[in-house]
């Protein structure tokens, strides 16, 4: 019986160990275990590359292998007839491997043992089901294309990139049972990813950072490839990546502004899935579960699905407020303001913010920040409009209409968060206003001067 | 390198009384072979018998699910066969030159039956339950014949650092 390589995806979770005959040149055979066989695509599949061992040296030499691999829910046992084509070093599909392996390795308490070399690349040529009184039907599972179709439709209602965030994460709790969740978006230098919504944690992390090839998520978007990984992988547990980048030398005087990401403490499934416009990357979808071996393939299909989806629908919130935004006009009410003055220090460097020696934000949206607050506390203005700020050249916005939106997303949260007499209210279609309800006194520290 | 006959003192076979022990029973075995153009193949054998002065192992084959493991066999006899403990890595290769195909013997059946019996309780003991465990072993009731060969070459292949080394030096 002949069976499509998509139909068996679930012989390659690594649940039952899969066996590899190959044949030296002299026409030994050879027969060994496989730690990983990879799902590619239909018709490839690649095996890890950990140790010169004779599997290898044998189809270096002769490219024919058989692979048989057995299916968790049934038993059946399926034959993979394969050739080799090539080994990949670098790469989506070697860094997916490697971040899988680790998760093995983890698992299994073999971390030093373990290490990829290489992705073996293998087309598939046949695939025969062999063994199998398919003794059990699959185990229900919550259909993921109703699941699909109601949470299209829920992102469709949305009007607002904050609105929009949020409903992706409620979606994936209630459609789909997945309870830890964040997205992250890619910031103006291009080399980090900033948290702008999170579900199911005790701490939002609004504001936390993480650089691109850091932990799952850090690979994700800088390979732009999807990564799932079924165990804990110490190697890539993000919140040690992301300590570890603070603690080297050349970031420590960073510490102070370093807002911890949200995350389990004993993270066992993972999958980073990157939110794409083409080859655009707009930032990170993540998700986690403290049960091992929770996220299938077929997860991580609905997540890549999911991630297109909201990437569009974030490009065209984007393009479209862009073009409707209304230009800001009148002044708004003065707003009664009482108590002790805080203290908000700017320091121009990296545009971070302080109130009352609390760190808030930097970057483009602590710039932006401190033009409202220059502004509203001047005197003359308290309203103002999405279009000025993206056209205002001292903030210096990169050209790209679903950042600034980001930005304030980032800025209204942290402030709810942080600074409840700081406030940013809506006050129309691109536009808003900062509420301040304490006396605030500005200071800035010139570009030249440190904290 | 394999071990050639050559290099063994000739009056000791190559299993000895443990090993030839362990491949008959709580193991997964697995068996390869080649066609003329050296493509491999493989099937899941269903237990094994270990001859008196342990030169000679047979393996029980289903015959359904081995059409080209024992067309190969008729073309030629190199087969390769690991054995592995489920509950503790333990793997062993062995290969041999000379493997041809037999019809089963009286108490065959009961020789596959307690292997099956005895795999079937070793992966329990791992987490795989019913109806899972049962069907891994339920080929048993399906035509067999039996592939008896010499070992000529066996490795070590437990992970870790001796994996693959020949299992005497």
């Amino acid at each position: 019986m002949t069976v499509t390589l998509d139909s068996i995806r679930s012989c390659f979770e690594g649940i039952v160990p899969s066996v590899i005959a190959t044949c030296a040149a002299d026409g030994t055979p050879n027969v060994a275990y496989l730690s990983q066989v990879h799902f590619v695509d239909h018709e490839h599949v690649a095996l890890s590359f950990q140790f010169f061992n004779k599997t290898r040296e044998n189809v270096l030499a002769n490219p024919y292998a058989t692979v048989q691999v057995i299916a968790p829910e049934t038993a059946a046992h399926y034959r993979l007839a394969l050739r080799y084509l090539r080994t990949e070093t670098e790469g989506p599909l070697f860094e997916k491997m490697k971040a899988k392996l680790a998760g093995i390795a983890s698992h299994t308490g073999m971390s030093k043992v373990f290490r990829l070399q290489g992705a073996d690349v293998y087309r598939v040529q046949a695939v025969d089901c062999v063994f199998g009184r398919e003794s059990t039907g699959p185990v229900p599972r919550p259909s993921m294309l109703a699941g699909m179709r109601a949470c299209s439709r829920r992102l469709s209602a949305c009007t607002e990139l904050a609105g929009l965030l949020d409903e992706t994460l409620v979606c994936l709790e209630t459609l789909f049972g997945i309870r830890h969740s964040m997205l992250l978006m890619l910031d103006e230098s291009g080399e980090r990813l900033f948290t702008v919504a999170s579900r199911g944690y005790p701490e939002s992390g609004v504001g936390s950072e993480i650089r691109l090839g850091e932990g799952v998520i850090g690979v994700a978007a800088r390979e732009r490839t999807p990564i799932r990984i079924g165990h804990m992988a110490r190697e890539y547990l993000y919140g040690q990546a992301v300590r570890q980048s603070f603690q080297d030398g050349a970031m420590a005087p960073d510490l102070e502004i370093e807002i911890p990401l949200p995350g389990l403490p004993e993270s066992r499934s993972q999958v980073a899935v990157p939110l794409l416009i083409g080859q655009r990357l707009l930032g990170v979808l993540y998700v986690e579960s403290p049960q091992g071996l929770r996220f299938t393939y077929e997860d991580e299909d609905m997540l890549v699905i999911l991630a297109e989806r909201l990437a569009m629908a974030i490009h065209l919130i984007g393009q479209h407020t862009e073009a409707h935004d209304e230009a800001a006009s009148g002044i708004a009410p003065k707003a009664s303001v009482s108590g002790a003055p805080a203290v908000i220090r700017h320091y121009a460097a990296d545009h971070s913010v302080f109130v009352d020696d609390d760190y808030l934000i930097k970057g483009v949206a602590g710039a932006i920040f401190w033009k409202l607050l220059g502004d509203s506390t001047g005197g003359q203005r308290a309203e103002f409009s999405n279009r000025e700020l993206r056209l205002d050249p001292s903030l210096r916005l990169p050209d790209i209409g679903d950042n600034l939106e980001a930005r304030l997303i980032l800025l209204q949260r942290r402030l709810a968060e942080r600074c409840q007499f700081l406030r940013i209210v809506k006050t129309g279609r691109g536009r808003f206003r900062l509420q301040i309800d304490r006396p605030v006194r500005l200071i800035e520290t010139p570009a030249g001067e440190r904290r | 390198m394999p071990h050639e006959p050559g290099n063994m003192n000739n009056d000791a076979p190559l299993l000895d009384a443990a090993l030839a022990d362990f491949i008959q029973h709580h193991v997964s075995i697995n068996v390869a072979t080649r066609d003329a153009a050296n493509r491999p193949t493989l099937t899941r054998a269903l237990g094994c018998r270990v001859s008196p002065d342990r030169r000679r192992v047979t393996l029980f084959i289903s015959v359904p699910r081995s059409e080209e493991l024992l067309r190969d066999l008729r073309a030629n006899g190199t087969i390769a066969v690991v054995f592995s403990r489920p509950t503790t890595h333990q793997t062993i290769q062995l290969k041999a030159g000379d493997a041809a195909i037999v019809a089963l013997e009286d108490g065959d059946r009961a020789l596959m039956a307690a292997y099956g019996a005895s795999f079937v309780e070793e992966i329990r003991q791992i987490g795989y339950r019913d109806p899972f465990a049962s069907a891994m072993v339920s080929a048993l009731d399906e035509d067999a014949v039996g592939v008896v060969f010499t070992p000529t070459a066996a490795f070590v292949q437990t992970p870790g650092p001796a994996a693959g080394q020949p299992l005497r030096s």
